[in-house]
């Protein structure tokens, strides 16, 4: 179900009234809140229910056992209990795959074992298993679902060229919308409790509803449990102040979404659907236009998800900050997909060492996060360098002190208005050019398409009207932003100001919005 | 307070739309007529503006887009060419001299023919509506000639109008009238603050315009879904046995594409039946009053220089009952990339030479039109 489609709007419709029924009752609450959560996920596809199941089930024990918290078997009875019932339900929606009740079984006989296996080490060994249960279970999840015919399909490949002729099957997998996202949710919030950064409780309602929170679900932003897992053990308000900004919010994100990002985005198809003779003019078009549409199709996503969120009452933290107006690559990942960037530099980079034993072991575990944050992003080599352009031009402004030099500089000087504009606009580049990288089909594309650039012809106003007439509306916005400090711009000034921008706001939405509901690019990874 | 808060949203949605978004103004007058369909309203006149034309629509005391009314009877010595049709043919976006029929007059005029082209169409007509238009209304004229417009949105047109259906292969009465929307149209017509603001709003306008949208897709739909399920039944088409292997995704979503391509083409097959059936009825209708009938089609625009055939979706009797007006191969040899043939604006319909080029080819048949034989002024 997504945000911008008729059925989300039913569906709203009708959780609303019964939400703001039972919200003064946590338990009843969530239990609301996981239904329709459930419902949510489930209309793309009533099997996915089973996965979410399955990690909601592993992390409510695991994490109670990685806290060095009692896990009693009457908790283990909960969460096989749920993954039966979730699955019961799915498969009742998908009655021709009855037989994954099956391997669900054998999933849950296997972990049986495992904990009947470690139920007697000692608390602090036992509490390094149920993490490593937590990992196993959602990283293997990941590895299959989204990277086995990657991998298998690279090994093949590489024994090819070397000589070998293996015969390797295929599998027809389905990547589950959201996939992860979920599972780094869950991850972070097994080695949080492992780490003591949080105390799981014993409620698996509560812990359930927080794991599969319908606003952010399935393209986050990948919350902490610190943070938004206290909302759900709590009766959360429900104010005008609340209900007016947070379905601001939304309606700016869907200005995003179906005015912007769906809008310029054939412009972008056009190009990276067949990148070969397309003119220098019409190709920066379209890695403009991709530019604009990720950004606008991602935050899009984010500021409905954080608004939906806000109307019911909770609090989703801030997924992006004007990335665009980022001066250095480190600032870009400070500014873009916040909750991926922190997630990596706490569980990858920190883990790995950090910024701790020497410059060269720093400029390694750079580059490792960005290669497997950009493997995060999709089962390609492309995505990978797209990570690896990522990490390789952060380690060279580390190198070359740019970052230092940029947060010395005063905007207010000519020397730092001069540093730092120059700085702005070569990070600006960069960023474009890692988007082809992200973009593009094949790495032959994406070379192709930055041997087009180069490429003088096919300048002309035509071909960059449409892409301007979208974009010009969101970067004077994004300097009004930027130049008042008010991110939720639509909240701002008095009454008849605000009446105004909305009401300009819904007519742009109704006058302006692209034909046909569109996917949103982040579902995919 | 509220009503200041509703003034004032809509003084701002009327800026919005003349300042960012401009929209054509297009209001319509139209009424119901004592023959069960919609009809012009008689001594109406209202003006279009879109960013390519500003045209004022006269229309008379019988409700044909003209500055006279036309006697019952015929002049002696004259032909009358009875031309029923769309927007197409009523000449939206066309000053009244640029119309087809005007055109067509005028040519026959200089060809010698002593010939009146009366314009009895009404915009969104589809063929059971010019039929019914025909039988009730245009053959008291004496017509010597009937014309008809074909364009794709008939096919839907006259399954929305309800008025016949197809029972068995044979073409029956379903309805007495079409009438949409004409009783709360009749009525705000009778306001001049309305008139005022249907002339004048493009807010107005442009919410009139994206409600008809999907009420229409609406439609669609809902007969694409009716064509679905009837296949459905056809073919006994059921649930997939439970013995019958997984399916992925991709699997599931190549087979909705296809049984929704189906549909598409069964719903397209049937209403092109009921088409054909009402044109060879038309057909019948004119000639047992004694008059020559022709079909004019109004070709697809694919592109500024590209049009294909909108006739082709007709059956065979059609084709070899009927005088056809082909006219997409005249309008693609006329093309050039500089030459609008529809407007590209407003809604887009034919220009002033769009127009010429179908009163060219139909000239073409109507000059050896033996019901035209009479009225040569110079033999």
């Amino acid at each position: 179900m997504l945000f911008n489609s008729s059925i989300f709007a039913v569906f709203f419709a009708a959780f609303l009234p019964l939400y703001l029924l039972c919200r003064r009752n946590v338990t009843a609450r969530n239990l609301l809140l996981i239904v329709a959560s459930y419902v949510f996920y489930g209309w793309w596809d009533p099997r996915f229910l089973i996965l979410v199941a399955i990690s909601t089930a592993v992390d409510y024990a695991a994490a109670l056992g990685a806290a060095g918290k009692a896990v009693r078997p009457a908790d283990l009875v909960k969460s096989a209990g749920f993954l039966v019932l979730v699955t019961m339900a799915s498969l009742a929606f998908a009655m021709d795959d009855r037989w994954l009740f099956l391997p669900v079984a054998g999933g849950m006989a296997a972990i049986g074992l495992y904990i009947a296996a470690i139920w007697r080490l000692p608390s602090a060994t036992q509490r390094k298993y149920w993490l490593i249960l937590s990992l196993t279970v959602n990283l293997g999840i990941l590895a299959f679902f989204k990277y086995f015919n990657f991998f298998v399909g690279s090994a093949a490949t590489l024994l090819g060229n070397l000589g070998a002729n293996p015969n390797i099957p295929h599998f027809s997998i389905i990547l589950p919308v959201g996939l992860s996202f979920y599972t780094f949710q869950a991850i972070s919030r097994t080695i949080d409790s492992y780490y003591s950064r949080f105390e799981p409780r014993y409620s698996i309602v509560n812990y359930a509803a927080f794991h599969a929170f319908f606003p952010q679900l399935v393209a986050g932003p990948i919350e902490r449990a610190g943070h938004l897992m206290p909302q759900f053990e709590m009766v959360r308000p429900f104010e005008r102040r609340l209900c007016v900004s947070g379905s601001m919010l939304f309606a700016w994100g869907l200005y995003q979404k179906i005015v912007i990002a769906d809008n310029v985005s054939p412009i972008a198809d056009a190009v990276f659907g067949a990148p070969a003779g397309q003119t220098g003019g019409a190709t920066l078009a379209g890695v403009l236009a991709f530019t604009i549409q990720i950004y606008c199709d991602f935050a899009g996503y984010s500021n409905m998800a954080r608004g939906l969120a806000r109307v019911l009452g909770f609090d989703l933290m801030m997924n992006f900050n004007q990335p665009y107006f980022a001066r250095t690559p480190s600032e870009f990942w400070q500014r873009w997909h916040i909750s991926l960037s922190q997630w990596l530099r706490d569980y990858l980079y920190i883990s790995l060492g950090g910024n701790r034993g020497g410059r060269l072991k720093m400029y390694r575990n750079l580059m490792v996060t960005m290669l497997l944050g950009g493997l995060w992003h999709g089962a390609s080599w492309t995505f990978v360098a797209w990570g690896g352009f990522h990490g390789a031009i952060q380690v060279i402004y580390r190198m070359l002190g740019v970052d230092a030099i940029v947060k010395e500089s005063r905007f207010a000087s000519v020397r730092g208005f001069a540093i730092q504009m120059s700085a702005w606009f070569v990070t600006l580049i960069l960023v474009c050019i890692g988007w082809i990288l992200f973009r593009a089909h094949t790495f032959g594309d994406a070379v192709t398409i930055v041997a087009q650039l180069g490429s003088t012809t096919g300048y002309t106003a035509s071909q960059f009207s449409t892409l301007l007439s979208f974009a010009a509306p969101l970067i004077v916005i994004e300097i009004f932003q930027r130049a008042s400090g008010r991110l939720e711009f639509l909240t701002w000034g008095p009454f008849l100001v605000r009446y105004t921008m909305a009401t300009v706001l819904i007519l742009t939405l109704i006058a302006f919005s692209a034909r046909g509901t569109h996917e949103f690019i982040y579902f995919d990874f | 307070m509220a009503v200041a808060l509703v003034l004032y949203t809509v003084l701002i949605a009327e800026l919005y739309f003349r300042v960012i978004d401009p929209q054509a103004l297009m209001p319509r007058y139209v009424t119901g007529t004592p023959f069960g369909i919609r009809g012009n309203i008689p001594n109406a006149r209202y003006w279009n503006h879109t960013p390519e034309v500003d045209v004022q629509y006269r229309i008379n005391g019988q409700g044909l887009r003209a500055d006279r009314d036309y006697p019952l009877k015929k002049p002696s010595g004259t032909c009358r060419v009875a031309v029923f049709g769309d927007s197409f043919f009523f000449g939206i976006e066309l000053d009244v001299k640029q119309t087809f029929e005007s055109q067509l007059e005028r040519r026959l005029n200089e060809a010698g023919f002593r010939a009146e082209v009366l314009n009895f169409a009404v915009g969104g007509f589809g063929t059971a509506e010019m039929l019914q238009d025909l039988d009730r209304f245009g053959r008291q004229f004496q017509p010597d000639v009937v014309i008809f417009s074909w364009d794709d949105s008939d096919l839907l047109d006259n399954v929305r109008s309800g008025l016949y259906r197809l029972d068995d292969g044979h073409l029956e009465r379903a309805g007495t009238e079409y009438l949409p929307g004409v009783k709360v149209s009749d009525w705000l017509m009778q306001h001049a603050w309305y008139r005022l603001i249907a002339d004048h709003s493009e807010f107005y306008s442009f919410a009139r315009d994206k409600i008809e949208f999907l009420i229409k897709r609406h439609q669609r739909r809902a007969n694409k879904d009716s064509m679905a399920a009837a296949e459905g039944s056809a073919t006994g088409a059921a649930a997939p046995p439970a013995s019958a292997p997984p399916k992925d995704a991709d699997t599931e979503a190549a087979e909705d594409a296809i049984a929704n391509a189906r549909a598409n083409a069964l719903q397209r097959q049937r209403n092109a039946e009921l088409a054909s059936a009402l044109l060879l009825r038309a057909n019948d209708v004119a000639h047992d009053m004694g008059a020559d009938f022709y079909l004019v089609e109004i070709p697809w625009k694919v592109s500024r220089t590209e049009f294909t055939s909108s006739l082709d979706v007709l059956s065979d009797a059609v084709r070899s009952d009927v005088k056809l007006v082909h006219t997409a191969a005249a309008l693609s040899r006329a093309a050039r990339p500089d030459l609008e043939l529809y407007f590209e604006t407003g809604q887009g319909h034919l220009t002033p030479v769009g127009e010429s080029l179908l009163v060219t080819e139909t000239m073409q048949q109507l000059k050896s039109s033996p019901q035209m034989a009479g009225c040569r002024a110079t033999p």
